[in-house]
Protein backbone atom coordinates (compact mmCIF):
# COMPACT_ATOMS: atom_id res chain seq x y z
CA UNK A 1 0.00 0.00 0.00
CA UNK A 2 0.86 3.46 -0.79
CA UNK A 3 0.43 6.49 1.24
CA UNK A 4 1.58 9.71 0.42
CA UNK A 5 1.30 12.07 3.84
CA UNK A 6 0.67 15.95 3.31
CA UNK A 7 3.70 15.87 0.70
CA UNK A 8 5.20 19.74 -0.41
CA UNK A 9 7.22 19.66 -3.38
CA UNK A 10 9.24 22.69 -4.68
CA UNK A 11 11.32 22.57 -7.91
CA UNK A 12 14.90 24.38 -7.25
CA UNK A 13 14.45 25.28 -3.92
CA UNK A 14 12.35 28.17 -5.09
CA UNK A 15 8.84 27.29 -7.12
CA UNK A 16 6.27 25.47 -4.93
CA UNK A 17 4.44 22.84 -6.91
CA UNK A 18 2.48 20.75 -4.21
CA UNK A 19 1.21 22.57 -1.66
CA UNK A 20 0.77 19.21 1.01
CA UNK A 21 -0.66 16.18 -1.10
CA UNK A 22 -2.05 13.57 0.79
CA UNK A 23 -3.07 10.17 -1.50
CA UNK A 24 -3.68 6.39 -0.84
CA UNK A 25 -3.01 3.91 -2.98
CA UNK A 26 -4.70 0.18 -1.56
CA UNK A 27 -3.23 -3.17 -3.23
CA UNK A 28 -4.48 -3.80 -6.34
CA UNK A 29 -6.75 -1.15 -6.78
CA UNK A 30 -6.57 1.97 -9.52
CA UNK A 31 -6.17 4.96 -8.79
CA UNK A 32 -7.01 8.19 -11.18
CA UNK A 33 -5.36 11.22 -10.32
CA UNK A 34 -7.00 14.08 -12.27
CA UNK A 35 -6.25 17.89 -12.67
CA UNK A 36 -5.95 20.41 -14.98
CA UNK A 37 -2.57 21.30 -16.92
CA UNK A 38 0.46 21.99 -14.29
CA UNK A 39 -2.10 20.87 -11.19
CA UNK A 40 1.13 19.36 -10.32
CA UNK A 41 0.16 15.22 -11.10
CA UNK A 42 3.06 14.55 -12.48
CA UNK A 43 5.17 16.07 -10.09
CA UNK A 44 3.29 13.87 -7.60
CA UNK A 45 3.91 10.84 -9.55
CA UNK A 46 7.61 11.54 -9.90
CA UNK A 47 7.92 12.19 -6.24
CA UNK A 48 6.68 8.75 -5.50
CA UNK A 49 9.17 7.58 -7.97
CA UNK A 50 11.66 9.40 -6.55
CA UNK A 51 12.78 10.61 -10.17
CA UNK A 52 11.50 14.46 -8.93
CA UNK A 53 15.40 15.13 -7.72
CA UNK A 54 17.28 13.81 -10.92
CA UNK A 55 14.79 17.31 -12.06
CA UNK A 56 16.37 19.45 -9.18
CA UNK A 57 12.73 19.12 -7.21
CA UNK A 58 12.98 18.63 -3.17
CA UNK A 59 10.04 17.18 -1.23
CA UNK A 60 9.94 19.46 1.15
CA UNK A 61 7.66 18.07 4.09
CA UNK A 62 5.57 15.20 4.33
CA UNK A 63 6.36 11.31 4.53
CA UNK A 64 5.67 8.49 1.39
CA UNK A 65 5.26 5.24 2.75
CA UNK A 66 5.37 1.73 0.76
CA UNK A 67 4.28 -1.07 2.93
CA UNK A 68 4.98 1.01 6.54
CA UNK A 69 8.52 2.05 4.68
CA UNK A 70 9.40 5.24 4.32
CA UNK A 71 10.80 5.85 0.43
CA UNK A 72 10.89 9.36 0.19
CA UNK A 73 14.38 9.90 1.11
CA UNK A 74 15.03 7.01 -1.36
CA UNK A 75 17.01 7.39 -5.27
CA UNK A 76 14.87 5.99 -8.14
CA UNK A 77 17.13 2.65 -8.38
CA UNK A 78 15.84 1.92 -5.01
CA UNK A 79 12.99 2.56 -5.36
CA UNK A 80 11.95 1.09 -8.38
CA UNK A 81 13.72 -1.96 -7.04
CA UNK A 82 10.62 -2.18 -4.37
CA UNK A 83 8.17 -2.68 -6.93
CA UNK A 84 6.97 0.97 -8.26
CA UNK A 85 7.50 1.56 -11.76
CA UNK A 86 6.57 5.04 -13.29
CA UNK A 87 5.94 5.26 -17.30
CA UNK A 88 6.82 8.89 -18.04
CA UNK A 89 4.50 11.02 -19.58
CA UNK A 90 5.37 11.67 -23.14
CA UNK A 91 5.52 8.14 -25.05
CA UNK A 92 9.61 8.24 -23.93
CA UNK A 93 10.49 5.19 -25.69
CA UNK A 94 14.08 4.43 -26.37
CA UNK A 95 14.44 5.98 -29.68
CA UNK A 96 17.12 3.80 -31.11
CA UNK A 97 16.70 0.51 -30.11
CA UNK A 98 14.14 -2.06 -31.14
CA UNK A 99 11.12 -2.81 -29.43
CA UNK A 100 12.14 -5.94 -27.68
CA UNK A 101 15.08 -4.40 -26.64
CA UNK A 102 12.74 -1.45 -25.16
CA UNK A 103 11.14 -4.33 -23.20
CA UNK A 104 14.09 -5.33 -21.93
CA UNK A 105 15.47 -2.33 -20.11
CA UNK A 106 12.07 -2.65 -18.30
CA UNK A 107 13.38 -5.07 -16.83
CA UNK A 108 17.02 -4.52 -16.48
CA UNK A 109 16.65 -4.93 -12.28
CA UNK A 110 14.96 -8.45 -12.39
CA UNK A 111 17.57 -11.17 -12.26
CA UNK A 112 15.43 -14.31 -12.81
CA UNK A 113 15.84 -14.37 -16.92
CA UNK A 114 13.18 -16.93 -16.90
CA UNK A 115 10.26 -14.80 -15.43
CA UNK A 116 11.59 -12.18 -17.60
CA UNK A 117 11.14 -14.52 -20.72
CA UNK A 118 8.00 -15.08 -19.55
CA UNK A 119 6.65 -11.64 -18.82
CA UNK A 120 8.13 -10.59 -22.17
CA UNK A 121 5.62 -13.45 -23.50
CA UNK A 122 2.97 -11.59 -21.20
CA UNK A 123 3.52 -8.70 -23.00
CA UNK A 124 3.39 -9.63 -26.19
CA UNK A 125 -0.02 -11.52 -25.19
CA UNK A 126 -1.29 -8.30 -23.90
CA UNK A 127 0.09 -6.40 -27.15
CA UNK A 128 0.02 -9.10 -29.98
CA UNK A 129 1.25 -5.64 -31.97
CA UNK A 130 4.37 -5.46 -30.23
CA UNK A 131 5.22 -8.59 -31.08
CA UNK A 132 5.38 -8.68 -34.57
CA UNK A 133 6.94 -5.16 -34.55
CA UNK A 134 9.56 -6.51 -32.13
CA UNK A 135 12.23 -5.66 -34.58
CA UNK A 136 11.63 -2.83 -35.38
CA UNK A 137 13.69 0.33 -34.38
CA UNK A 138 11.58 2.21 -31.69
CA UNK A 139 11.63 5.40 -32.54
CA UNK A 140 9.53 5.20 -35.97
CA UNK A 141 6.66 3.13 -34.22
CA UNK A 142 3.36 5.14 -34.50
CA UNK A 143 2.23 7.05 -31.47
CA UNK A 144 0.02 4.31 -30.36
CA UNK A 145 2.61 1.77 -30.65
CA UNK A 146 4.72 3.42 -28.71
CA UNK A 147 2.49 4.10 -25.58
CA UNK A 148 1.74 0.38 -25.75
CA UNK A 149 5.85 0.20 -25.78
CA UNK A 150 5.85 2.23 -22.56
CA UNK A 151 3.60 0.42 -21.03
CA UNK A 152 5.23 -2.84 -21.99
CA UNK A 153 8.37 -1.82 -20.46
CA UNK A 154 6.81 -0.86 -16.80
CA UNK A 155 4.71 -4.23 -17.10
CA UNK A 156 8.07 -5.72 -17.46
CA UNK A 157 9.42 -4.48 -14.37
CA UNK A 158 6.82 -6.65 -12.94
CA UNK A 159 5.77 -4.34 -10.29
CA UNK A 160 3.58 -4.01 -7.54
CA UNK A 161 2.65 -0.64 -7.99
CA UNK A 162 2.44 0.86 -11.86
CA UNK A 163 2.10 4.49 -12.39
CA UNK A 164 0.74 5.62 -16.47
CA UNK A 165 1.44 9.37 -16.84
CA UNK A 166 -1.26 10.41 -19.46
CA UNK A 167 -1.33 6.92 -21.51
CA UNK A 168 -4.22 8.51 -24.26
CA UNK A 169 -1.88 11.72 -24.51
CA UNK A 170 -2.71 12.38 -28.47
CA UNK A 171 -4.00 8.74 -29.42
CA UNK A 172 -6.98 8.24 -31.50
CA UNK A 173 -10.22 7.35 -29.01
CA UNK A 174 -10.30 3.99 -30.53
CA UNK A 175 -6.72 3.30 -29.27
CA UNK A 176 -7.42 4.44 -25.90
CA UNK A 177 -10.29 2.66 -25.78
CA UNK A 178 -7.89 -0.41 -26.97
CA UNK A 179 -4.84 0.82 -24.64
CA UNK A 180 -7.39 1.23 -21.89
CA UNK A 181 -9.27 -2.23 -21.52
CA UNK A 182 -5.38 -4.05 -21.36
CA UNK A 183 -4.65 -1.99 -18.63
CA UNK A 184 -7.73 -3.00 -17.02
CA UNK A 185 -7.18 -6.79 -17.54
CA UNK A 186 -3.64 -6.47 -16.50
CA UNK A 187 -4.93 -4.90 -13.48
CA UNK A 188 -7.25 -7.54 -12.60
CA UNK A 189 -5.07 -10.68 -13.68
CA UNK A 190 -1.61 -9.48 -11.82
CA UNK A 191 -3.31 -7.46 -9.33
CA UNK A 192 -0.74 -4.32 -9.78
CA UNK A 193 -1.82 -1.54 -8.32
CA UNK A 194 -2.04 1.44 -10.71
CA UNK A 195 -2.11 4.87 -10.19
CA UNK A 196 -3.26 6.80 -13.16
CA UNK A 197 -2.81 10.47 -14.47
CA UNK A 198 -5.40 11.13 -17.24
CA UNK A 199 -6.58 14.53 -19.13
CA UNK A 200 -9.14 11.97 -20.22
CA UNK A 201 -11.66 11.99 -17.65
CA UNK A 202 -14.39 9.81 -18.59
CA UNK A 203 -11.84 6.89 -19.39
CA UNK A 204 -10.07 7.42 -16.38
CA UNK A 205 -13.23 7.15 -13.97
CA UNK A 206 -14.46 4.54 -16.53
CA UNK A 207 -11.39 2.60 -15.69
CA UNK A 208 -10.05 3.38 -11.75
CA UNK A 209 -12.02 2.33 -8.64
CA UNK A 210 -11.02 5.86 -6.58
CA UNK A 211 -9.94 9.01 -8.40
CA UNK A 212 -8.33 12.42 -6.73
CA UNK A 213 -9.08 16.07 -8.56
CA UNK A 214 -6.29 17.94 -8.12
CA UNK A 215 -5.85 21.76 -8.45
CA UNK A 216 -2.89 24.34 -8.03
CA UNK A 217 -0.66 21.15 -6.07
CA UNK A 218 -3.69 20.57 -3.56
CA UNK A 219 -6.19 18.02 -3.74
CA UNK A 220 -9.15 19.69 -4.11
CA UNK A 221 -11.86 16.10 -4.15
CA UNK A 222 -11.54 12.88 -3.96
CA UNK A 223 -14.46 10.13 -3.79
CA UNK A 224 -14.81 6.51 -5.76
CA UNK A 225 -15.00 6.63 -9.28
CA UNK A 226 -18.51 6.34 -9.11
CA UNK A 227 -19.17 8.98 -6.93
CA UNK A 228 -16.44 11.33 -9.12
CA UNK A 229 -18.41 10.04 -12.31
CA UNK A 230 -22.08 11.37 -10.67
CA UNK A 231 -20.87 14.79 -9.87
CA UNK A 232 -22.11 17.64 -11.58
CA UNK A 233 -18.93 19.97 -11.05
CA UNK A 234 -16.68 17.13 -12.17
CA UNK A 235 -18.72 16.38 -15.16
CA UNK A 236 -19.22 20.10 -15.81
CA UNK A 237 -15.46 21.49 -15.46
CA UNK A 238 -13.44 17.54 -16.42
CA UNK A 239 -15.51 15.94 -18.78
CA UNK A 240 -17.11 18.96 -20.54
CA UNK A 241 -20.47 17.96 -19.97
CA UNK A 242 -21.66 21.67 -19.65
CA UNK A 243 -24.74 23.44 -19.93
CA UNK A 244 -22.30 27.37 -20.48
CA UNK A 245 -19.39 26.67 -22.14
CA UNK A 246 -18.00 29.40 -19.92
CA UNK A 247 -14.29 28.56 -18.36
CA UNK A 248 -14.56 28.86 -14.71
CA UNK A 249 -12.03 27.31 -11.89
CA UNK A 250 -13.44 24.59 -9.91
CA UNK A 251 -12.98 26.14 -6.93
CA UNK A 252 -15.51 29.15 -8.12
CA UNK A 253 -18.07 26.77 -6.74
CA UNK A 254 -19.36 23.98 -4.67
CA UNK A 255 -16.48 24.92 -1.94
CA UNK A 256 -18.87 23.95 1.06
CA UNK A 257 -18.88 20.20 -0.22
CA UNK A 258 -14.88 19.67 -0.56
CA UNK A 259 -12.52 17.58 1.56
CA UNK A 260 -10.11 20.11 2.51
CA UNK A 261 -6.71 17.10 2.76
CA UNK A 262 -3.99 19.74 3.12
CA UNK A 263 -5.33 21.36 5.93
CA UNK B 1 52.38 -6.42 -57.55
CA UNK B 2 53.56 -7.63 -54.11
CA UNK B 3 54.12 -3.72 -53.26
CA UNK B 4 50.49 -3.28 -53.92
CA UNK B 5 49.35 -6.40 -51.78
CA UNK B 6 52.07 -5.93 -48.98
CA UNK B 7 51.09 -2.13 -48.64
CA UNK B 8 47.07 -3.27 -48.66
CA UNK B 9 47.81 -5.76 -45.74
CA UNK B 10 50.11 -3.23 -43.99
CA UNK B 11 46.86 -0.57 -44.13
CA UNK B 12 43.85 -2.60 -43.37
CA UNK B 13 46.51 -4.17 -40.26
CA UNK B 14 47.31 -0.64 -38.79
CA UNK B 15 43.89 0.87 -39.74
CA UNK B 16 42.67 -2.19 -37.30
CA UNK B 17 44.68 -0.60 -34.23
CA UNK B 18 43.34 2.29 -35.27
CA UNK B 19 39.42 0.97 -35.01
CA UNK B 20 40.39 -0.77 -31.90
CA UNK B 21 41.73 2.77 -30.36
CA UNK B 22 38.23 4.80 -32.18
CA UNK B 23 36.30 2.01 -29.75
CA UNK B 24 37.35 4.22 -26.79
CA UNK B 25 35.42 7.14 -28.52
CA UNK B 26 32.46 5.27 -29.68
CA UNK B 27 31.85 3.19 -26.46
CA UNK B 28 31.55 6.20 -24.65
CA UNK B 29 29.47 8.38 -27.38
CA UNK B 30 26.98 5.48 -27.87
CA UNK B 31 25.64 5.49 -23.64
CA UNK B 32 25.94 9.22 -22.76
CA UNK B 33 26.68 11.38 -25.96
CA UNK B 34 30.56 12.84 -24.75
CA UNK B 35 32.90 13.01 -26.78
CA UNK B 36 35.79 11.90 -25.37
CA UNK B 37 38.77 13.80 -26.71
CA UNK B 38 41.34 12.40 -24.38
CA UNK B 39 41.73 9.42 -26.68
CA UNK B 40 45.54 9.32 -27.59
CA UNK B 41 46.29 10.56 -24.12
CA UNK B 42 44.47 7.41 -23.03
CA UNK B 43 47.06 5.31 -24.86
CA UNK B 44 49.69 7.41 -24.38
CA UNK B 45 49.42 7.10 -20.30
CA UNK B 46 48.50 3.17 -20.20
CA UNK B 47 51.58 2.90 -22.63
CA UNK B 48 53.50 4.47 -20.00
CA UNK B 49 52.64 2.57 -17.29
CA UNK B 50 53.05 -0.71 -19.33
CA UNK B 51 57.19 0.45 -20.06
CA UNK B 52 57.11 1.18 -15.94
CA UNK B 53 56.06 -2.45 -15.32
CA UNK B 54 57.33 -4.55 -18.12
CA UNK B 55 61.22 -2.87 -18.20
CA UNK B 56 61.87 -0.38 -15.05
CA UNK B 57 60.02 -2.99 -12.95
CA UNK B 58 60.53 -5.96 -14.55
CA UNK B 59 57.87 -7.96 -13.77
CA UNK B 60 56.65 -10.71 -16.12
CA UNK B 61 54.73 -10.54 -19.37
CA UNK B 62 51.61 -11.59 -17.76
CA UNK B 63 51.73 -9.50 -14.54
CA UNK B 64 52.30 -6.33 -16.74
CA UNK B 65 49.73 -7.07 -18.50
CA UNK B 66 47.05 -7.58 -15.64
CA UNK B 67 48.34 -5.04 -13.72
CA UNK B 68 47.90 -2.41 -17.07
CA UNK B 69 44.63 -3.73 -17.31
CA UNK B 70 43.91 -2.93 -13.21
CA UNK B 71 45.74 0.52 -13.89
CA UNK B 72 42.95 1.30 -16.95
CA UNK B 73 39.92 0.40 -14.47
CA UNK B 74 40.82 2.20 -12.11
CA UNK B 75 41.63 5.37 -14.34
CA UNK B 76 38.50 5.04 -16.31
CA UNK B 77 36.62 4.85 -12.79
CA UNK B 78 38.67 8.12 -11.59
CA UNK B 79 37.97 9.81 -14.39
CA UNK B 80 34.09 8.91 -14.67
CA UNK B 81 33.77 10.03 -10.88
CA UNK B 82 35.88 13.05 -10.76
CA UNK B 83 35.86 14.75 -14.05
CA UNK B 84 32.45 13.56 -15.80
CA UNK B 85 29.74 12.70 -12.85
CA UNK B 86 30.36 16.23 -11.41
CA UNK B 87 29.28 17.73 -14.71
CA UNK B 88 26.02 15.33 -15.27
CA UNK B 89 23.05 17.07 -16.55
CA UNK B 90 25.26 20.10 -18.16
CA UNK B 91 25.32 21.33 -21.47
CA UNK B 92 27.24 19.18 -23.77
CA UNK B 93 30.13 21.89 -24.49
CA UNK B 94 30.94 21.76 -20.43
CA UNK B 95 31.16 17.99 -21.35
CA UNK B 96 33.77 18.78 -24.53
CA UNK B 97 35.14 21.36 -22.52
CA UNK B 98 36.05 18.23 -19.55
CA UNK B 99 37.17 16.08 -21.88
CA UNK B 100 39.74 18.34 -23.27
CA UNK B 101 40.75 18.98 -20.06
CA UNK B 102 41.95 15.66 -19.41
CA UNK B 103 43.28 15.35 -22.50
CA UNK B 104 45.89 18.22 -21.26
CA UNK B 105 46.06 16.87 -17.84
CA UNK B 106 46.80 13.45 -18.57
CA UNK B 107 49.39 14.58 -21.17
CA UNK B 108 50.92 16.74 -18.37
CA UNK B 109 50.48 13.93 -15.91
CA UNK B 110 52.67 11.48 -18.15
CA UNK B 111 55.60 13.99 -19.07
CA UNK B 112 56.03 14.61 -15.15
CA UNK B 113 56.08 11.09 -14.49
CA UNK B 114 57.72 9.43 -17.23
CA UNK B 115 60.44 12.50 -18.20
CA UNK B 116 62.15 10.30 -20.60
CA UNK B 117 59.65 11.11 -23.19
CA UNK B 118 61.11 8.46 -25.38
CA UNK B 119 60.27 4.35 -24.60
CA UNK B 120 60.49 1.36 -25.65
CA UNK B 121 58.36 -1.95 -24.93
CA UNK B 122 59.78 -5.33 -25.16
CA UNK B 123 58.50 -7.37 -28.01
CA UNK B 124 55.09 -8.99 -27.64
CA UNK B 125 54.74 -11.20 -30.89
CA UNK B 126 57.40 -13.08 -33.13
CA UNK B 127 59.45 -10.57 -34.96
CA UNK B 128 59.31 -13.23 -38.18
CA UNK B 129 57.65 -11.80 -41.33
CA UNK B 130 55.59 -14.40 -42.82
CA UNK B 131 54.47 -14.85 -46.33
CA UNK B 132 51.02 -13.99 -47.67
CA UNK B 133 51.04 -15.09 -51.60
CA UNK B 134 53.74 -12.77 -53.20
CA UNK B 135 54.16 -10.26 -50.17
CA UNK B 136 56.22 -10.25 -46.73
CA UNK B 137 54.15 -9.36 -43.96
CA UNK B 138 55.80 -8.12 -40.71
CA UNK B 139 53.50 -10.42 -38.11
CA UNK B 140 53.09 -8.52 -35.21
CA UNK B 141 51.09 -6.05 -37.40
CA UNK B 142 48.33 -9.14 -38.42
CA UNK B 143 48.42 -10.25 -34.67
CA UNK B 144 47.32 -6.85 -33.38
CA UNK B 145 44.55 -6.27 -36.61
CA UNK B 146 43.63 -10.08 -34.87
CA UNK B 147 43.42 -8.98 -31.17
CA UNK B 148 41.69 -5.99 -32.85
CA UNK B 149 38.73 -7.65 -34.21
CA UNK B 150 38.40 -9.89 -31.46
CA UNK B 151 37.88 -7.33 -29.08
CA UNK B 152 35.23 -5.41 -31.77
CA UNK B 153 33.35 -8.55 -31.69
CA UNK B 154 33.50 -9.07 -27.77
CA UNK B 155 31.85 -5.63 -27.62
CA UNK B 156 29.39 -5.63 -30.35
CA UNK B 157 28.07 -8.96 -28.61
CA UNK B 158 27.72 -7.19 -24.88
CA UNK B 159 26.58 -3.89 -26.61
CA UNK B 160 23.33 -6.10 -28.25
CA UNK B 161 22.74 -8.58 -26.11
CA UNK B 162 24.05 -8.26 -22.43
CA UNK B 163 21.10 -6.63 -20.30
CA UNK B 164 23.77 -3.94 -19.25
CA UNK B 165 24.71 -3.32 -22.89
CA UNK B 166 21.27 -2.50 -23.91
CA UNK B 167 20.72 -0.67 -20.78
CA UNK B 168 23.72 1.41 -22.00
CA UNK B 169 22.43 1.84 -25.28
CA UNK B 170 19.18 3.31 -23.74
CA UNK B 171 21.16 5.63 -21.82
CA UNK B 172 22.41 7.23 -24.60
CA UNK B 173 18.70 7.75 -25.50
CA UNK B 174 16.26 9.00 -22.53
CA UNK B 175 18.86 9.53 -19.16
CA UNK B 176 15.44 10.06 -17.15
CA UNK B 177 13.39 7.19 -18.47
CA UNK B 178 16.01 4.84 -18.05
CA UNK B 179 16.17 5.97 -14.41
CA UNK B 180 12.25 5.18 -14.65
CA UNK B 181 13.08 1.75 -15.49
CA UNK B 182 15.95 1.31 -12.24
CA UNK B 183 18.96 1.71 -14.61
CA UNK B 184 21.38 2.85 -12.35
CA UNK B 185 23.30 5.68 -14.57
CA UNK B 186 26.23 6.19 -12.71
CA UNK B 187 27.34 2.88 -13.13
CA UNK B 188 26.32 3.33 -16.56
CA UNK B 189 28.32 6.37 -17.44
CA UNK B 190 30.95 4.24 -14.78
CA UNK B 191 31.00 1.75 -17.23
CA UNK B 192 31.80 2.98 -20.26
CA UNK B 193 34.88 4.55 -19.10
CA UNK B 194 36.26 1.64 -17.87
CA UNK B 195 35.72 0.31 -21.12
CA UNK B 196 36.85 3.01 -23.02
CA UNK B 197 40.25 3.27 -21.30
CA UNK B 198 40.29 -0.80 -21.24
CA UNK B 199 40.57 -0.69 -24.89
CA UNK B 200 42.36 2.18 -25.05
CA UNK B 201 45.33 0.22 -22.92
CA UNK B 202 45.45 -2.67 -24.88
CA UNK B 203 45.49 -0.65 -28.06
CA UNK B 204 48.26 1.32 -26.72
CA UNK B 205 50.24 -1.86 -25.60
CA UNK B 206 49.50 -3.30 -29.36
CA UNK B 207 51.04 -0.23 -30.87
CA UNK B 208 53.63 0.56 -28.34
CA UNK B 209 55.19 -2.78 -28.73
CA UNK B 210 55.27 -2.10 -32.70
CA UNK B 211 56.74 1.27 -32.87
CA UNK B 212 57.72 3.34 -29.53
CA UNK B 213 56.34 4.96 -27.04
CA UNK B 214 56.17 9.09 -27.64
CA UNK B 215 54.02 11.80 -28.06
CA UNK B 216 53.09 10.01 -31.65
CA UNK B 217 50.72 7.91 -29.59
CA UNK B 218 48.71 10.86 -28.99
CA UNK B 219 48.44 12.14 -33.18
CA UNK B 220 47.75 8.25 -33.38
CA UNK B 221 44.61 9.45 -31.22
CA UNK B 222 43.80 11.95 -33.78
CA UNK B 223 43.65 9.45 -36.63
CA UNK B 224 41.02 7.50 -34.23
CA UNK B 225 39.34 10.71 -34.42
CA UNK B 226 38.89 10.43 -38.09
CA UNK B 227 38.01 6.89 -37.73
CA UNK B 228 34.87 7.89 -35.59
CA UNK B 229 33.80 10.46 -37.59
CA UNK B 230 33.84 8.21 -40.61
CA UNK B 231 32.71 5.58 -39.24
CA UNK B 232 29.75 7.47 -37.53
CA UNK B 233 30.31 8.47 -34.02
CA UNK B 234 28.65 5.32 -31.78
CA UNK B 235 29.16 2.50 -34.70
CA UNK B 236 31.62 -0.58 -33.28
CA UNK B 237 31.24 -1.67 -36.75
CA UNK B 238 31.58 1.81 -38.29
CA UNK B 239 35.05 1.54 -36.33
CA UNK B 240 36.48 -1.70 -38.08
CA UNK B 241 35.36 -0.68 -41.40
CA UNK B 242 36.57 3.30 -40.90
CA UNK B 243 39.78 1.79 -39.45
CA UNK B 244 41.04 0.28 -42.03
CA UNK B 245 40.16 2.63 -44.84
CA UNK B 246 41.96 5.09 -42.59
CA UNK B 247 45.11 2.86 -42.87
CA UNK B 248 44.99 2.14 -46.59
CA UNK B 249 44.85 6.02 -47.39
CA UNK B 250 47.91 6.44 -45.26
CA UNK B 251 49.84 3.48 -46.46
CA UNK B 252 48.81 4.11 -50.04
CA UNK B 253 49.51 8.16 -49.67
CA UNK B 254 52.64 7.60 -48.42
CA UNK B 255 54.14 5.31 -50.89
CA UNK B 256 52.67 7.19 -53.72
CA UNK B 257 53.15 10.98 -52.26
CA UNK B 258 55.38 10.29 -49.93
CA UNK B 259 54.66 11.65 -46.18
CA UNK B 260 54.28 14.97 -45.49
CA UNK B 261 50.94 14.73 -47.66
CA UNK B 262 49.98 10.95 -46.15
CA UNK B 263 49.07 12.71 -42.67
CA UNK B 264 46.14 15.19 -44.59
CA UNK B 265 44.62 12.33 -46.86
CA UNK B 266 42.26 10.82 -44.42
CA UNK B 267 41.22 13.96 -42.99
CA UNK B 268 40.57 15.09 -46.94
CA UNK B 269 38.34 11.44 -47.55
CA UNK B 270 36.23 12.62 -44.40
CA UNK B 271 35.49 15.35 -45.51
CA UNK B 272 34.18 14.58 -48.82
CA UNK B 273 32.10 11.01 -46.97
CA UNK B 274 30.82 13.11 -44.07
CA UNK B 275 29.31 15.89 -47.33
CA UNK B 276 27.72 12.70 -48.69
CA UNK B 277 26.40 10.91 -45.15
CA UNK B 278 27.12 13.27 -42.57
CA UNK B 279 26.17 10.84 -39.75
CA UNK B 280 29.21 8.45 -41.35
CA UNK B 281 28.86 5.09 -42.58
CA UNK B 282 27.21 3.19 -40.49
CA UNK B 283 26.55 6.50 -37.87
CA UNK B 284 22.87 6.34 -36.28
CA UNK B 285 20.65 8.68 -37.80
CA UNK B 286 18.73 11.36 -35.80
CA UNK B 287 14.86 9.99 -35.89
CA UNK B 288 12.30 12.58 -36.64
CA UNK B 289 9.10 11.34 -37.37
CA UNK B 290 6.70 13.91 -38.88
N1 LIG C 1 11.59 20.59 -13.51
C1 LIG C 1 10.81 21.62 -13.15
N2 LIG C 1 11.34 22.77 -12.71
C2 LIG C 1 10.57 23.81 -12.34
N3 LIG C 1 9.24 23.79 -12.35
C3 LIG C 1 8.61 22.67 -12.76
C4 LIG C 1 9.37 21.53 -13.19
N4 LIG C 1 8.51 20.55 -13.54
C5 LIG C 1 7.27 21.08 -13.36
N5 LIG C 1 7.33 22.32 -12.89
C6 LIG C 1 6.17 23.19 -12.55
O1 LIG C 1 5.37 22.51 -11.62
C7 LIG C 1 4.00 22.71 -11.89
C8 LIG C 1 3.30 21.38 -11.97
O2 LIG C 1 3.79 20.67 -13.06
P1 LIG C 1 3.40 19.18 -13.39
O3 LIG C 1 4.19 18.74 -14.55
O4 LIG C 1 3.47 18.37 -12.18
O5 LIG C 1 1.87 19.39 -13.81
P2 LIG C 1 0.85 18.34 -14.43
O6 LIG C 1 -0.33 18.32 -13.53
O7 LIG C 1 1.49 17.06 -14.71
O8 LIG C 1 0.44 19.09 -15.76
P3 LIG C 1 0.12 18.47 -17.22
O9 LIG C 1 -1.28 17.96 -17.18
O10 LIG C 1 0.21 19.67 -18.11
O11 LIG C 1 1.12 17.43 -17.52
C9 LIG C 1 3.93 23.51 -13.18
O12 LIG C 1 3.62 24.84 -12.83
C10 LIG C 1 5.31 23.42 -13.75
O13 LIG C 1 5.65 24.62 -14.39
MG1 LIG D 1 1.98 16.05 -16.41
Amino acid sequence: MLKLNNIEVSYLNVVKVLHGISITVENGVVVALLGANGAGKTTTLKAISGLLRIEEGEINDGTIEWDGIRIDKKNAVDIGKLGIVQALEGRRVFEHLNAEENLLVGAFSRSNLKDVKADLNMVYSYFPRLESLKHNIAGYLSGGEQQMLVIGRAMMAAPRLMMLDEPSLGLAPMVVDQIYDIIKRFNMDRKTAILLVEQNVRVALNTAHYGYVMENGRVVLDGSADYLKGREDVKEFYMGISASGEKKSYKDVKHYKRRKRWL
Amino acid sequence: MDILIQNIITGVATGMVYALIALGFALIWKSSRVANLALGQLVLISSWFTYSMLVQFKFPFWLGMILTIAFAILLGWLIERLALRPLIGQPILSLIAITLGLAYFLEGFTAFIWPQGQGNLPKVFPQTSIQIGPAMIQQELLWAAVISLILFILLSVFFKYHRMGIAMRATADDQLAVQACAVPVNRVFSMSWIFACVVAAIGGVLISSIAAINYGLVETGFKSFSVVILGGMESFLGCIVAGPIIGLCETFGGSQFGSSIKEVIPFIIIVIVIMIKPFGLFGEERIERI
